[in-house]
């Protein structure tokens, strides 16, 4: 069964139609880059999953749980919701760490504010602290950051600071992980440290979504790439067949500017 | 938590607005000497004024004072005295804030227009006060007209100069007149001559300053809420303080009893 | 005569300086909610309260002083009758007034915020209420600590303008003993009460915003 499915979503700001009758699946374990240029919808689609943005139309089921259906216009607690939200993780292109706690501290914070909901959080409150101190320190290691746990945001490089991001992000255990193009606010020479870490996730069977602009990486590390323009999907199949032999003309014509850009 | 907040909010200026808006059935009718007995205290507005109202150990004493208090007490009421900005005592008496003024104050047309007065109990005179030095150039009101005075906004003093057509300032109190002059910022001022008494001349802080020329003779007397029937018990009281030699008596004791006018 | 001068000026300073604690006490958190008040989504509130707001920046803190604490009682409904009703109807005006002046400090420092500190908490599962208290709280403090500092030191001063109501803080204090001993220094001695109390927390800002600048924003 697939892992995320997406069915018929629709989305309009205002008069103008961003997404269209979007619908795919994605299997558990594998990652699915979303490619296109900008105000093709993608990153829309992306907030959508998130639940920053609410779809006009379509289906959002995860695991086989029904997670949105916008024809249901009952509105969500909040709480609902929170709890939907947590099956998503995401990493913002700007980063959008919170500047006044440390790299650590930008970890743990959900997982301690979530822990307070534990029925047991005030019998083992230091044990459970103790477990997502020790978390976090695994997530920064994992992502390269062990000896720079107690710098704030701003003593660290972009790279830094998005590699700090994932493992934010993954500290909640998401179901699924999406990435809005996470290196294009950082400065060409600072890309590659990043890329390594998505590339290690997706070695470790993480199921992730990354909207990106770097062909190259969407090639080698996705299993399955969408193609997205004016709001609908134009084409969708694995990596590399997409990539290296577009079926559709205007993928072509994409991929070669694309190319020929850089 | 946004819906709460607002909620909060609404009811706060709710309230504040039916504190504001909601007037009580008029009490214009009802006995101010009801008022006052029933909260069981006479709040008497005042400032610091030599020797009618002045502080000594904490204590207010002085002509006016111990007149109110006796007043109190014959009335069955606590004396409580509260100080006040001499130019807002009609806004303080309207407002409730307190029952009287009673602080050496010249029964001027605005006064006796605003508030139920009180016979007149003391005369008083509005006087030039000058530097010492040159007190013998400015013996008479004639020989003033050049300079420039400092008296208190609102007092009758101002309405001296002005009648005068002299050139003035006002300022916050008579006491800031004397300052005026005494640091040469005016060239005279007009206070009133009980004060003008305590206040100037040898052993005081105004050794350098003297007072010539009378301008206005005047009379003291007490304010009350307009239609207050407290202005006519006060009458009944001096009555018989003055008839009995309490008053006089009261009256030496702070060296006004010169100035007091038969009841 | 120093020493009597000095107990009379200590005894009006403490008023000076109860009237200033209780009006931040009263109008740092008012201040907030006014904030979100003019921020809501619910139109009638936020130009309710922004009426409110400009009604209290935009005339003078004297004559709201007068009109609050004369009003109800010219209305026949005086509700400053106790002992400290003076010190009570300053304090509300205060309150009312630099509650409004720090409401517009808050909002502009809310909406400096980037959009993108609210997102991350979102997609971290965090309430609106943990996204603002946990997030939010500590980059709003950073910025409106300097803007903040400067309305508090000028509260500081403006807390004179209620010997207008006959608020006995430390002017008046000064000013009685030129009634009474026609004394002028005691009223010009009462500058060396401001500046060594302004002094103070011009220093504490100073710290504060050097001990806040571990990070940046």
């Amino acid at each position: 069964m697939a892992m995320l499915e997406v069915s018929h979503m629709e989305k309009r700001f205002g008069n103008t139609e961003v997404l269209k009758d979007i619908s795919f699946s994605l299997e558990k374990g594998q990652s699915l880059a979303i490619i296109g240029s900008s105000g093709s919808g993608k990153t829309t689609l992306l907030r959508s999953l998130n639940f920053l943005e609410t779809p006009d139309a379509g289906t959002i089921t995860v695991d086989g749980q029904l997670l949105l259906d916008a024809a249901v216009r009952t509105k969500a607690s909040d709480k609902e919701i929170r709890k939907k939200r947590l099956r998503f993780g995401l990493v913002f292109q700007n980063f959008n760490l919170f500047p006044q706690y440390t790299a650590l501290e930008n970890v743990m914070l959900a997982s301690q504010l979530l822990a307070k909901e534990r029925p047991d959080y005030r019998q083992n409150r230091r044990e459970i602290l103790e477990q997502i101190r020790t978390r976090g320190v695994e997530l920064l290691t994992q992502v390269g950051l062990q000896d720079r746990l107690d710098n704030y945001p701003h003593q660290l490089s972009g790279g830094q600071q998005q590699r700090v991001a994932i493992a934010r992000a993954l500290a909640l255990d998401p179901d699924i992980l999406c990435f809005d193009e996470p290196t294009s606010a950082l400065d060409p020479e600072l890309t590659g440290e990043v890329l390594k870490v998505i590339r290690s996730l997706a070695e470790r069977n993480m199921t992730m979504i990354i909207v990106t602009h770097e062909m190259a990486f969407a090639r080698d590390v996705a299993d399955q790439i969408i193609f997205m323009d004016g709001g609908v999907i134009v084409e969708q199949g694995p990596a590399r067949q997409v990539i290296e032999h577009p079926v559709q003309e205007r993928t072509r014509r994409f991929l070669s500017r694309y190319q020929g850009q850089s | 938590m946004k819906k709460f907040v607002a909620l909060l909010l609404a009811v706060v200026m709710v309230a504040g607005m039916t504190a504001c808006g909601a007037k009580k059935a008029a009490s214009a009718s009802d006995s101010d000497m009801a008022y006052v007995k029933e909260k069981g205290k006479l709040v008497v507005g005042i400032t610091d004024f030599a020797p009618m109202d002045y502080q000594e150990n904490g204590q207010w004493v002085g002509f006016d004072a111990d007149m109110a208090k006796a007043f109190a007490e014959s009335l069955g009421v606590e004396c409580q005295f509260v100080e006040i900005n001499w130019d807002t005592k009609a806004m303080e008496l309207d407002s409730k804030n307190i029952d009287c003024v009673w602080n050496g104050m010249t029964l001027t047309n605005e006064v006796t227009s605003s508030m139920a007065c009180s016979n007149a109990y003391c005369n008083n005179a509005q006087v030039i006060v000058v530097p010492a030095d040159v007190a013998g150039q400015y013996a008479d009101a004639e020989s003033c007209k050049d300079l420039t005075f400092a008296v208190e906004a609102g007092s009758a003093g101002e309405a001296a100069v002005a009648e005068l057509g002299y050139n003035y300032i006002s300022v916050a109190d008579q006491a800031s007149a004397l300052m005026e002059v005494s640091s040469g910022t005016s060239d005279a001022a007009v206070i009133d001559l009980l004060m003008a008494g305590a206040m100037i001349g040898e052993g005081t802080s105004y050794a350098n300053l003297t007072h010539t020329a009378e301008l206005t003779a005047e009379e003291y007397g007490v304010g009350f809420r307009k239609g207050s029937d407290l202005a006519a018990a006060l009458n009944e009281f001096f009555a018989a303080a003055y008839a009995d030699g309490s008053m006089a008596a009261c009256a030496k004791t702070y060296g006004v009893q010169d100035a007091l006018i038969a009841q | 005569m120093f020493q009597t001068v000095l107990n009379a000026l200590n005894q009006g300073f403490l008023l000076t300086l109860a009237l200033f604690l209780v009006t931040l006490a009263g109008a740092l958190p008012l201040g907030l909610l006014v904030s979100f008040g003019s921020m809501s989504r619910f139109r009638p509130l936020r130009y309710v309260m922004r009426t409110i707001v400009w009604i209290f920046r935009g005339s003078p803190l004297l004559l709201q002083l007068f009109i609050i604490f004369y009003v109800p009682g010219e209305l026949d409904h005086n509700i400053w009758a106790f002992s400290s009703g003076r010190f009570w109807a300053a304090a509300t005006a205060f309150i009312l007034n630099y509650a409004c002046y720090f409401s517009e400090i808050y909002r502009g420092g809310i909406e400096s915020i980037p959009r993108g500190q609210d997102e991350a908490g979102l997609v971290l599962g965090m309430t609106k209420q943990q996204i603002f208290f946990k997030v939010k709280f500590m980059q709003l403090v950073r910025r409106i600590v300097p803007p903040i500092s400067n309305e508090i030191i000028t509260l500081v001063k403006d807390t004179s303008l209620a010997n207008s109501i006959a608020l006995a803080e430390v002017i008046w204090a000064g000013k009685k003993f030129m009634k009474s001993d026609g004394l002028v220094w005691p009223l010009f001695f009462t500058i060396l009460y401001y500046l060594a109390f302004t002094g103070l927390l011009t220093l504490f800002f100073g710290w504060l915003e050097k001990k806040l600048s571990y990070y940046s924003v």
